[in-house]
């Protein structure tokens, strides 16, 4: 995956969780392409959380060490 | 995570560079002011093809659904059972039986009409049986999100129960085993 795109690893993780390798036909049976379309919007929203998340964390942190420093600057 | 900012003990002209704030460059990375992209089929998939038009997506979208496989067995079905059932007449004569004269050979229009019903009514059973498990088959299939032998093992045994159930809770159990292990022969054999 060049680059890690966001497409690119969702590709592969849901190749491996819903398409088992059994090549009798070039289709998609239903099974599988229903398989994909939830993991393709679980993936998504997963992304989605995570990125909200990690922004938060992230300032929480930037909050903490402002805080840490005003006090060790006035100190 | 947030980087930490070096300290002005330097003492030098020139001030500290400002300390990079993290959760702005998320942010606009990974949090809720990034930008839409639209992503590049082409890119994504490697091997390139033409956009499908919204009507060809309707109509494989259509093909694909349950609704329409089970109208595809339900006709199937009744062919096949029509067939079945005019050639079992042809074989399994029992028309015109009477009863004074026992060797007397059925007119054409009793056999023809004895045919007719037979293929029938061996339509109509083929027709809904095939609908049924092709229906049940194609929503356990949806639901497990898997395709594998059982599917058709739950979904035989759904319809056999079904149609045995109508005479008796001992011939609906009869009937979920042996249409369960049928259609896993058949499924056996197809793949």
């Amino acid at each position: 995956c060049p680059g890690l795109t966001v497409p690119c690893r969702m590709t592969q993780a849901c190749h491996r969780k819903c398409v088992p390798p059994h090549y009798k036909e070039a289709e998609l049976s239903k099974g599988e392409s229903v398989c994909l379309d939830r993991c393709v919007a679980k993936y998504l929203e997963v992304h989605e959380r995570m990125g909200k998340k990690l922004t938060e964390l992230s300032l929480q942190d930037e909050e903490l060490l402002k805080r840490m420093q005003q006090g060790t600057g006035t100190a | 995570m947030a980087a930490v900012p070096p300290s002005s003990a330097s003492g030098g002209p020139e001030p500290p560079p400002p300390p990079l704030q993290y959760s702005l460059l998320l942010q606009h990375l990974v949090g809720e002011q990034r930008r839409p992209r639209a992503w590049d089929p082409a890119a994504l998939g490697g091997i390139p093809s033409p956009p499908k038009s919204e009507e060809q997506k309707m109509v494989e979208r259509a093909m694909e659904s349950c609704a329409f496989k089970a109208a595809l067995a339900c006709v199937g079905g009744f062919v096949l059972g029509g067939a079945f059932g005019i050639f079992t007449a042809g074989i399994d004569t029992n028309v015109g039986f009477d009863p004074k004269d026992p060797y007397r050979t059925p007119t054409a229009k009793e056999v023809l009409k004895d045919m007719g019903q037979r293929g029938i009514s061996y339509a109509k059973n083929f027709a809904i049986v095939g609908a049924m498990f092709s229906c049940t088959e194609c929503v356990v299939e949806s639901y497990r999100g898997k395709s594998d032998w059982k599917n058709s093992v739950i979904s035989g045994c759904i319809t056999g129960g079904a149609i045995g159930f109508r005479a008796g809770l001992k011939a609906g159990v009869i009937g979920c085993g042996g249409f369960a292990a049928f259609s896993a022969a058949i499924d056996y054999y197809l793949r």
